[in-house]
């Protein structure tokens, strides 16, 4: 009977799995999702046994997922081009993918994902898109904000607002005052966000620390910095994966400090078209990785 | 009870049975995309192959102006094991043409044999030799570098600023005078003081079995084009050739 089943689910198996590694946008995202839940269980079996022995044997590196998931969210233009479409519809097929696509990860295991989806730089780009931009934020923040509500999810934005409209700053501070009791699940998302000024304002933070008398000089470390980065809203604000689409190969400012031991994926996929699939890819690659954090083994 | 019994066995025997399918079914996974991963490599090898005998033109000349830096970030294993690849890579990066070469490992073991590697790679200089002077085309200045100066650098660097910070402080500033001092070139700057260099590699090669950057100074890999080059053990000397022409092709539009 054990083996019967076993048989069935190595040939559903078969069937199912190459459709993930051909098909960009599957026709049949039911399944796909079922899957991927499926895998999370397995994998969280693994966290669990690595948990309770406090070993990691090569079995249980495998199966690891990554608790902070960061993606820089590139090709929205490009994907754009290539259909004939506005720069605007990009950047709106890039966001309902944020959305489709960020319950999925939840609901692999991941307990952070962080999404670079402004920088600082980007300011630079026509008015016209910087506008149509803060508006779609707005629209989305507004629009979707019961929908993380009802399942759980934390919401943090990162970056240095200084630009920002006011009336989207009003729908951030809503946005996190009320879902900031929620643990499990955390989206951050990065606007305006440059990992130099991370950095930097680290740094400015501790000198009025210092300045204030909270803190001497010579107990500035890095776990201090670590402590003053904006990503320390976060149980985990190191990314163990760091995901690019579009082909390129570059963090591009973000997450600079936090990256040191992060394991980098550059997807020539772009942003818009980042499904299931590459997900999966992603996070099998993940696992197939060893990561020392710069220690001998 | 009699009745429950039988039912809390056959959800348990299920229950045991879909985990062992789950199990095959995230193996099998695994198992594509190794496979996958194989067949890609044999592809790039073969490739590599061809590309050293001259075989692909396209990657008979390369615009090496374009790389103005390069830094190469080494597995401390390889670091360990293997200097003597790492000489046989620089002396490949000096037959190509690269001027400056920035050394990388975690734990500056590659900073110990500092003196063994600029004996044995030909032509090469210590880039804080160089100082402000032109690197002439048929030298290799050579940067070594760890750990020490990334975190640890910026630390020492954030000291300096907040010296100056609370030397310049007056009361009726306040934040103002914070954003006067914490700017990216005051920091640049302070790091210079303590003696780091601040200029970001244009392009970053990784050799190890992890696809991380491993530590490299944070603060210069803003705009960096990273490639992960596999193991050092392994390396060849096409997919250097090919890694640096991909680069000279690339086009940043800097976020805008």
């Amino acid at each position: 009977m054990l083996s019967l089943v076993s048989i069935f689910l190595t040939c559903l198996a078969l069937i199912l799995i190459p459709c993930l590694f051909i098909f960009r946008r599957p026709s049949f995202p039911l399944f796909l999702k079922k899957i991927i839940i499926f895998i999370n269980t397995t994998a969280s079996q693994y966290n669990d046994e690595e948990e309770r022995y406090g070993t990691i044997g090569e079995k249980g590196k495998r199966g690891r997922m990554p608790k902070h998931v960061g993606i820089i969210l590139d090709g929205n233009r490009r994907w754009a081009n290539k259909r004939g479409l506005r720069v605007s519809e990009g950047h709106e097929a890039g966001a309902r993918t944020v959305l489709e696509h960020a319950m999925d990860c939840f609901a692999m295991g991941i307990n952070t994902l962080s999404l670079f989806a402004f920088s600082t730089e980007n300011w630079g780009r026509p008015d016209g898109e910087v506008n149509f931009l803060m508006a779609m934020f707005e629209k989305n923040f507004k629009s979707e904000m019961a929908y993380f509500d009802r399942y759980k999810v934390k919401i943090s934005v990162i970056g240095k607002r200084t630009n920002m409209p006011q009336s989207l700053l009003g729908l951030i501070h809503e946005v996190e005052e009320a879902t900031k009791n929620y643990k499990e699940k955390h989206l951050i998302m990065a606007l305006d966000y440059s990992g130099r000024f991370d950095i930097l304002q680290a740094c400015k933070s501790l000198a009025e620390k210092t300045k204030n008398g909270l803190i001497q000089v010579e107990d500035i470390n890095e776990s201090m910095i670590d402590k003053e980065l904006m990503t320390s809203c976060s149980e985990y604000p190191n990314p163990d994966l760091l995901i690019r689409t579009s082909g390129e190969q570059r963090i591009s400012n973000f997450f600079l400090w936090q990256s040191a031991y992060t394991e980098l994926y550059f997807s020539n996929v772009l942003w818009p078209d980042f499904g299931e699939a590459e997900y999966l890819k992603a996070l099998t690659w993940y696992q197939q990785r060893q990561r020392r954090f710069g220690r001998r083994v | 009870m009699d009745f429950n019994d039988p039912m809390l066995v056959l959800n348990s025997c299920i229950g045991q049975i879909v985990d062992f399918g789950l199990d095959l079914l995230w193996r099998f996974i695994h198992i594509i995309v190794s496979l996958c991963h194989i067949v890609s490599g044999i592809f790039e090898a073969i490739e590599s192959y061809a590309i050293s005998l001259g075989l692909i033109q396209r990657y008979c000349s390369i615009d090496i102006e374009k790389l103005k830096c390069l830094a190469v970030v080494v597995d401390i294993e390889a670091a360990a094991r293997d200097v003597s690849k790492v000489i046989e890579l620089l002396q490949w990066l000096t037959t190509i043409g690269v001027k400056q070469v920035g050394l990388f490992d975690s734990q500056g073991l590659l900073k110990k044999s500092k003196d063994m590697i600029l004996e044995m790679v030909p032509r090469s200089v210590l880039l804080q030799e160089t100082g402000e002077r032109d690197i002439s085309s048929d030298r290799i200045a050579l940067e070594f570098i760890s750990s020490s100066n990334n975190k640890e650098a910026v630390v020492k660097a954030a000291n300096i600023l907040l010296e100056k910070y609370l030397k310049s402080s007056h009361p009726d500033k306040g934040e103002e005078e914070g954003e006067n001092v914490f700017t990216e070139s005051h920091l640049n700057e302070a790091l210079r003081v303590v003696g780091e260099n601040v200029q970001g590699p244009d392009l970053l090669l990784v050799y190890g079995p992890v696809r991380s950057h491993l530590g490299f100074p944070a603060w210069r890999l803003r705009y960096t084009e990273i490639v992960h080059m596999g193991s050092l053990k392994y390396m060849r000397y096409g997919s250097l050739l090919k890694a640096i022409h991909k680069f000279t092709g690339v086009r940043q539009n800097y976020g805008v």
